[in-house]
């Protein structure tokens, strides 16, 4: 079932009969197209990915409680909430829960959504593997968060520096749910990464040349990319440390000759471009609402393409500027320094590029296009502080400081979380048929921006101050007085938490205001933002197999020249809508393509994902485990191959009026 | 500012405007006091020519990047209000201007260059060590930094190494370099108003430069994260007069004095004796035989080294730094004291009268519940049963007198 096949209505090319396969029992395919069986088996990339969005959006509220308690801890000197081994704990899994169950899931999920309809695809290149991804990241962070009830988190920080992360230091499980957590959810990321690169570079439709490619496919494009390359480097750090760990290894052990300063080189090689992977997905996300809303292409869109790229291959020559005082001596550093200053040209001209978008244009400030704006504000305060630590000797002075918490909350949490919120107003309709409260819709915005830069904003005084990161405690003997005080801005940023955590409160509140049972809200027009991308040119929410027709693309911003006529006359522009967006997708839907043939759903990737937590708490625990879950796992791959490429006729309930069966229904 | 806590924001709106008028005072209280009250670990108030190098090219880099970002936000406010929808027509669909593109790129690219140009030229300057007047190792664990002085011409003469522990003494105006290392996991020597930080690894050296411009106690803290108490592993360096400074290394390699028969210390010195000096040592200390007592920290703690404590009431910080030796009073009297005064302030000690015996009482009653150290017997399996610092004792308040007599005399 590698990609789409579309059979002709030739008989001489007859769907392939049944073969022997199938008359193994256990060697199914699913056939419920309703009910969680519909769901749980789905390999259509609209369901994964809204389960992936579901999911991480519950780790985001999992992750903000932990921020809440590690604030709570730190409001006044001398917290008492919470002990120093908890405190730890916290903050590894806040930020682990963060990066890798929130952020890096939600713009998978948003990825996995609108990268095949962007380019007019009906689903990914291979369909079993985006399933197998999903439930990979489900099962490796649940994994992660038992270790709460089995003796605790990890406790050696989200970057876990060797030898601090070995068994003396930590005796605990936790940094081996950490470890081994982190590998099952490296899985899903590389998988997914493959998946998609196949998936852009194969299936487009007629006409969308590489240029031609919207802008968030082109940076969901790219981070795959990086994906693709970091994700193998963490997985050898990881796996190192699993031996180290579990299996007596000395890898990072100085008494056996070995140097700390590897870990190092090896997460940062994997934790700079991680970075990019956060952010490139929300920076695709605001290049494609800031023109929606502005009535203007985006300004430079090549400009946009290549310094994306440029930011994905510099993205990799970074990663000793998280060791400036690890001790690399002058020269390294100073290579590493000025490069870091040149990843600030690309990046500046993305938000140049953003402005000018705007600049000339017509702007409409829904809520997704204030939080496009909140990204561009938030993430060059983020870029400059950027700037300020590029500068090794200065950075001396900031790193391990909040000052570089502040910073890297400016990126990560107003340049990626920001986009992919705006991401979520802007998609909305689309994905779900009805558009969010635009009311509830800034309350959310404002709150969130007040919450986060009273948050974040004080960081840089109390870092600046002099306060070091990850300390379960602060003394009022170093608080000094005055303005910059530690004590007082602590209690800011602990206050600005709360204000950030109602924000997201109402973001859940507008979805319950939609959704609920007996909710007035109606259905959303085709296209309520007058959009300017190819998954608009389809119902919402999209069909199973997303498009009547595949269309066929003659224009970057195909939508709108669909819908636009210029009529000026030389370098007078005057735009006339000729055809509303109802009525070029109605038109698709005359043109409709005949027996769409959509590949069937299986068992096999949750069973086979199901074996990795197994596998892992083998590792941890017993030997017998370790044999089980090699036992589920390769009765899952050995199902993944034989089954049959699609369900029989005979396996469908027959319809109501003695007619076609489910099955043609749920493909017409 | 000790008016707004939480307890007070909750009552009722006269105490609000209350909160904001005292917020205005703070803020105008601020503006008049200006930074002389600033924290002690303060990175933009340099106190030595290190510190100073890197806050004048921060001045420089501070300034064009709020410059740029004023500028990036005048522009997008701009475009914000000029360009509302107000209902003007469609604009022109134009994909950019590549000359402009360009132009814009290649600005922050030169800005970037004329940063990029004094940033390595200080980073060379940051990293001299041909100039050194004085070498002084630290060697952190968890969760303390040992400071050693070893034997050189450099410091003004070291004839006999000296062993100290979370305090350095400096002479103002040297330039010292300190060469680091560590004993168990990675952590980070840092005095903000000296210099930036470095991280101090097991297995290798690594040095960084420090000198005071003036007399004083410069605060620091580990800072990079080293487990369970990693915030409670501080340290200061102590920067004095060439003559104080002289009367402190004399000081320290003075010849053990026993406590005085009978008295309340010297029964300290036998419970020291039986209970600490596994751990601690105490140079010249003797038991009922005659022989010297020497400690073995490696055989009894996981990281294989406990504070040196000859001359613990010469310090005004225990237990890495982290709790005053000093009580309150008599802690401002040091902390506080003018440049010129400090050394001699800091040469007198920890009295009697001035001890902070109910911190010190806490410690020797119980050190893990006052420091996290990991103290379960499970967690313990993995270092051979060996306390990763200092262990509950069960000592009895009279031993714990007793050793009090004793400390109070190790200076």
């Amino acid at each position: 079932m590698a990609i789409i096949e579309r059979p002709t209505e030739s008989p001489a090319t007859e769907a392939p009969a049944p073969s022997a396969s199938t008359s193994y029992g256990y060697l199914r395919r699913p056939v419920e197209t309703k009910g969680w069986r519909s769901w749980a088996f789905t390999v259509d990339h609209k369901k994964i990915g809204i389960m992936y969005g579901a999911v991480a959006l519950f780790f985001f509220i999992i992750g903000g409680l932990e921020a809440g308690l590690i604030r709570l801890q730190l409001a006044g000197p001398d917290g008492t909430i919470l002990s120093a081994d908890k405190y730890n704990q916290m903050f590894t899994m806040h930020a682990t829960t963060m990066v890798f169950l929130f952020v890096m899931p939600m713009a998978a999920a948003f990825a996995n959504y609108f990268i095949p309809l962007q380019i007019g695809a009906r689903d990914v290149a291979f369909p079993r593997l985006n399933a197998l991804s999903l439930w990979t990241f489900v099962f490796g962070g649940i994994f992660i968060n038992t270790s709460w009830i089995l003796g605790g988190g990890a406790d050696g920080g989200w970057f876990m520096y060797a030898p601090n992360s070995s068994v003396p230091f930590s005796p605990s499980n936790g940094i081996d749910f950490w470890t081994l957590g982190l590998l099952i959810t490296g899985i899903a990321s590389l998988v997914g990464a493959i998946n998609l690169i196949v998936t852009v570079l194969n299936m487009r439709a007629p006409g969308m040349t590489m240029m031609k490619m919207p802008i968030f496919t082109w940076m969901g494009f790219v981070t795959q990319m990086l994906l693709l390359f970091a994700m193998p480097v963490i997985t050898v750090a990881l796996f190192l440390l699993m031996f180290q760990r579990s299996f007596g290894a000395t890898f990072f052990s100085v008494e056996a000759g070995a140097d700390p300063l590897l870990w190092q080189h090896l997460f940062w090689i994997f934790g700079h471009p991680e970075v990019y992977i956060i952010v490139l997905p929300a920076f695709g996300i605001v290049s494609e609402v800031l023109p929606v809303f502005s009535k203007k292409p985006l300004f430079g869109y090549p400009f946009v393409v290549f310094s994306g790229a440029a930011i994905g291959f510099v993205g990799f020559g970074v990663w000793a500027h998280h060791m400036f005082a690890s001790g690399l001596g002058p020269v390294s550093v100073a290579v590493f320094s000025v490069a870091t200053m040149a990843i600030a040209v690309p990046t500046g001209v993305k938000i140049i590029n953003w402005t000018l978008t705007m600049w000339g244009g017509k702007l409409k400030f829904t809520t997704a296009m204030l939080f496009a704006v909140g990204l561009i504000v938030e993430f060059t305060i983020g870029g400059l502080s950027g700037v300020t630590h590029a500068i090794a000797p200065s950075d001396t002075q900031q790193t391990d400081t909040y000052y570089i918490v502040a910073h890297f909350h400016y990126v990560i949490f107003g340049g990626g979380v920001v986009g992919l919120f705006s991401g979520m107003y802007y998609w909305w309709p689309k994905i779900f048929g009805k558009m969010l409260s635009e009311t509830l819709g800034k309350w959310n915005f404002w709150l969130m921006m007040i919450g986060m830069n009273l948050t974040f904003g004080p960081m840089h005084i109390i870092g600046l101050q002099g306060q070091p990161r990850r300390m379960y405690v602060w003394t009022e003997y170093r608080a000094g007085e005055g303005f910059f005080n530690l004590g007082f801005w602590n209690l800011v940023a602990t206050i600005g938490t709360f204000v950030l955590a109602i924000g997201v409160f109402f973001f859940l509140i507008n979805i319950w205001v939609t959704h609920r049972p007996g909710s007035k809200t109606p259905p959303a027009p085709a296209d309520p933002w007058d959009a300017r991308s190819l998954e608009w040119i389809t119902s919402s929410p999209p069909k199973e197999y997303n498009f009547a027709r595949t269309p066929v693309v003659s224009d970057l911003d195909e939508f709108f020249h669909r819908k636009y006529e210029d009529v000026g006359e030389g370098d007078q522009h005057e735009y006339v809508q000729h055809m509303t967006g109802e009525e070029v997708i109605q038109n698709e839907e005359d043109n409709a393509d005949l027996n769409i043939h959509l590949p069937a759903p299986s068992y096999w990737p949750m069973v086979l994902a199901f074996s990795l937590p197994v596998l892992a708490y083998g590792v941890i625990y017993s030997t017998l485990l370790i044999l089980a879950g090699a036992a589920i796992a390769t009765m899952a791959m050995f199902g993944w191959a034989l089954e049959p490429a699609d369900a029989p006729q005979s396996d469908y309930d027959p319809t109501d009026d003695g007619g076609e069966t489910s099955k043609e229904l749920a493909n017409v | 500012m000790q008016a707004v806590t939480p307890t007070t924001t909750v009552k009722s709106v006269t105490s609000r405007v209350r909160i904001a008028r005292l917020s205005a005072v703070a803020v105008l209280a601020a503006a008049v006091a200006g930074c002389a009250q600033d924290a002690p670990q303060d990175t933009w108030d340099p106190a030595g020519p290190n510190a100073q190098k890197i806050h004048s090219l921060d001045n420089v880099v501070y300034a064009i990047a709020g410059v740029v970002g004023v500028i990036v936000f005048a522009v997008l406010s701009v475009a914000f209000w000029k360009f509302r929808d107000r209902g003007q027509p469609i604009p022109e669909q134009s994909h950019g201007k590549p000359a402009l593109e360009i132009v814009l790129t290649i600005i922050p690219a030169m800005i970037l260059i004329g940063v990029a140009i004094p940033s390595v030229s200080t980073l060379m300057a940051l990293n001299k060590t041909d100039d050194t007047e004085c070498i002084i190792n630290v060697t952190g664990q968890q969760w303390w930094w040992e400071v050693d002085y070893p034997v050189q011409e450099g410091c003004g003469g070291i004839d006999e190494p000296i062993v100290t522990s979370g305090q350095m003494v400096i002479e103002a105006g040297t330039k010292v370099l300190v060469r680091g290392t560590s004993r168990d996991v990675i952590h980070s020597w840092w005095i903000p108003r000296l210099n930036g930080k470095r991280d101090m690894v097991p297995g290798r050296v690594h040095t960084v430069r420090l000198e005071a411009d003036e007399p004083g106690i410069y605060a620091g803290q580990c800072t990079e994260f080293c487990g369970l108490s990693h915030a409670n592993m501080r340290m200061e360096v102590v920067a004095m007069e060439p003559d104080d400074f002289a009367a402190w290394k004399a000081n320290q390699v003075e010849a053990y004095v026993a406590p005085e028969e009978g008295t309340l210390a010297a029964e300290g010195e036998s419970t020291f004796v039986a209970q600490c000096s596994r751990c601690h040592q105490v140079d010249g200390l003797t038991d009922n035989d005659g022989e010297l007592v020497i400690a073995r920290p490696d055989q009894n703690v996981w990281s294989g080294a406990a504070p040196n404590l000859t001359n613990l009431m010469t310090r005004n910080t225990f237990a890495g730094a982290s709790w005053d030796l000093l009580s309150n009073e008599c802690r401002a009297d040091v902390w506080e004291a003018d440049s010129a005064d400090v050394g001699a302030a800091y040469l007198e000690g920890v009295s009697e009268s001035c001890l902070n015996e109910v911190e010190l009482r806490e410690w020797l009653r119980n050190a893990p519940a006052k420091k996290p150290m990991y103290t379960d017997p499970e967690s313990l399996e993995e270092t051979n049963g060996l306390p990763r610092g200092m262990p509950y004792l069960a000592l009895s308040e009279d031993q714990i007198d007793q050793l009090i007599a004793y400390l109070l005399e190790r200076k």
